[in-house]
């Protein structure tokens, strides 16, 4: 029963594909809605996962976006090969950015994605290893 | 009898049950069954795609007739400034005017102005609005079905500030009938329409109790009775007042061209506009102030009840704007009285009203959604809408939801009968 109340999906994300990105964190969206996620969460959910996605999109070979739902929690967690983040505490500060001219003339890059998302989930966990990639955990709590 | 909550009608004489309407629905709302199409009255927004796409005809508008009119006393028409584009390059919006005047209008009234007034009255709004940002446009009334559907967390962003169809109505019926001496109600005041979903915001107003207009007639049930009008205009009066600022309302863009303010954003086109709404659930346009929002291609000009090739209507339109100029004929100092005396309010909140869930319980949502995601994978993925549903996913949802069967995919059941032959 447990399990069964419980899903799973899982979208890939190529980096430096802009013309795709953002529409795993919109699937993700949808189902939500069809699941009868509250609007405020979905919100939530919506902005912090687009942030996330649009981290690998800029930065990263290659992610994994999973959203694991059940009636408690969402947990979406986005695993890159890239880079990787050598200080993740300078990285959460609004306004810091390592986004180059080119990602700032798309509009990207105002230091906004991470503290975005920790400002919207419920909780917040980055692991980052330098040249091997990034992984990050946000739980989104239902009750 | 009930109003229906829909501007558009399947003919089912007509229909022969193929795909065409439901595969251009945005919401998937259209399902073929027994050969015939059918909508699901909770799923539709009235954007016209299926009755634009139609290829037999089947499907219809439920627009105002011109033999209504003889119901009322006294008739007021409110056309809407694409009107002013639907004649040839010469055609001027006061010969429009008193051309709708010369075919049986008691009063015919520039509703551009009202829009002009509008504009201005945006500007305000925008000036003293504290957000959330953007703020959405309340124009289109497909918009506003679509974001209150689908996008429930977005309907705090709408403008609350009443149309200009609709403030237009009030204030001239009630001027009509003190001139006239008849009661308000005897007065039919009727808006030219560009595309059938007005009908659902005069029948299932949101914002207000009651609709102020009673109906609305089709740019392209009265065309030929203008034309024919427009031939020897006698009467010789003013008519129109709008500048440019109000024609404009008839194109994308049109709502923005008199707003100040840099970061404002026009999108026109079902697709379009459901890209920019997700945009604006996932943070993205947090920086643009004001989002005009037209569900048709090109904006009010690309509705589906005009007759111009819009491309030229917009010519048009455009070549009215340089012709009367950027510059609003509108007195701010008015638009600030009527702010005070409550002319541009809202009678009543706008609310959600999101599509229900799979099912009331989450987990047993979930369990739907598997269910779903567990079918598609034996599904062909051809998405060729042969079984009725637009494609093979809303199949699959369709099934779990007890609405449709496996058997209804065609190449499952050619599988199976070449695999038991």
């Amino acid at each position: 029963m447990a399990a069964n109340d419980r899903l799973v999906q899982e979208y890939i994300v190529k980096g430096w594909d802009f013309s795709r990105a953002g529409e795993a964190s919109c699937e993700i969206k949808n189902t939500l809605k069809q699941i009868g996620i509250s609007a405020e969460v979905i919100r939530r959910v919506a902005i912090a996962a687009y942030e996330a996605e649009m981290n690998v999109v800029m930065y990263a070979r290659q992610g994994i976006m999973r959203c694991e739902m059940d009636p408690q929690q969402i947990i979406i967690t986005v695993e890159d090969e890239g880079p990787g983040i050598a200080d993740i505490e300078l990285a959460m500060q609004e306004g810091y950015s390592t986004a180059t001219p080119e990602m700032r003339e798309m509009g990207f890059g105002a230091g906004m994605g991470l503290p975005n998302i920790k400002r919207n989930a419920d909780l917040l966990d980055i692991s980052s290893t330098v040249g091997r990639g990034t992984k990050v955990t946000m739980i989104f709590r239902l009750s | 009898m009930e109003k229906s909550r829909h501007s558009i009608r399947f003919i089912e004489e007509k229909c022969i049950g193929c795909v065409t309407c439901l595969r251009a629905c945005p919401t998937k709302a259209i399902r073929v069954v027994n050969d015939k199409a059918r909508f699901d009255e909770e799923r539709c927004i009235d954007c016209g795609e299926c009755f634009r796409l139609c290829p037999h005809n089947a499907i219809v508008s439920e627009t105002t007739s011109y033999a209504d009119l003889k119901k009322f006393e006294c008739t007021i028409a409110l056309p809407s400034p694409v009107l002013y584009s639907q004649f040839g390059y010469d055609v001027l919006p006061n010969q429009i005017l008193l051309a709708l005047k010369k075919i049986g209008f008691d009063y015919v009234f520039d509703e551009a102005w009202d829009c002009e007034l509008t504009t201005d009255a945006l500007q305000v709004y925008l000036d003293n609005c504290k957000g959330p940002f953007p703020q959405i446009s309340i124009t289109c009334p497909v918009v506003v079905r679509l974001i209150t559907m689908l996008y429930p967390s977005l309907v705090k962003h709408l403008v609350k500030l009443e149309i200009p169809r609709e403030s237009a109505a009030k204030k001239f019926r009630q001027k009509a009938a003190s001139s006239r001496g008849i009661p308000p109600e005897k007065i039919g005041v009727i808006h030219i329409t560009p595309c059938p979903a007005k009908m659902i915001s005069i029948n299932h107003p949101v914002g207000l109790e009651r609709s102020n207009l009673d109906g609305a007639i089709a740019i392209s049930d009265i065309y030929g009775p203008l034309l024919g009008a427009l031939k020897d205009l006698e009467e010789d009066v003013i008519l129109q007042l709008s500048s440019g600022i109000g024609i404009a309302w008839a194109i994308s863009g049109g709502e923005i061209m008199g707003i100040r303010q840099e970061n404002c954003l026009a999108v026109s086109g079902v697709q379009d506009v459901i890209k920019t709404l997700n945009d604006v659930e996932a943070g993205r346009l947090n920086d643009i102030v004001f989002l005009e929002c037209l569900i048709c291609p090109d904006g009010c000009i690309g509705g589906s009840l005009t007759v111009q090739n819009r491309h030229q209507a917009r010519r048009k339109v455009r070549r009215l704007i340089k012709m009367f100029g950027e510059h609003t004929r509108v007195s701010h100092e008015m638009v600030i009285r009527l702010f005070r005396e409550g002319y541009f309010n809202l009678q009543k909140e706008i609310l959600p009203n999101p599509l229900p869930p799979l099912d009331p319980e989450p987990a047993k949502a979930i369990q739907k959604i598997r269910q779903r995601d567990e079918i598609l994978k034996t599904l062909p993925g051809k998405n060729c809408s042969a079984c009725g549903a637009p494609d093979c996913r809303t199949l699959a949802e369709d099934i779990v939801m007890g609405k449709a069967s496996i058997e209804d995919c065609v190449f499952l059941t050619l599988r199976k009968l070449s695999g038991n032959s």
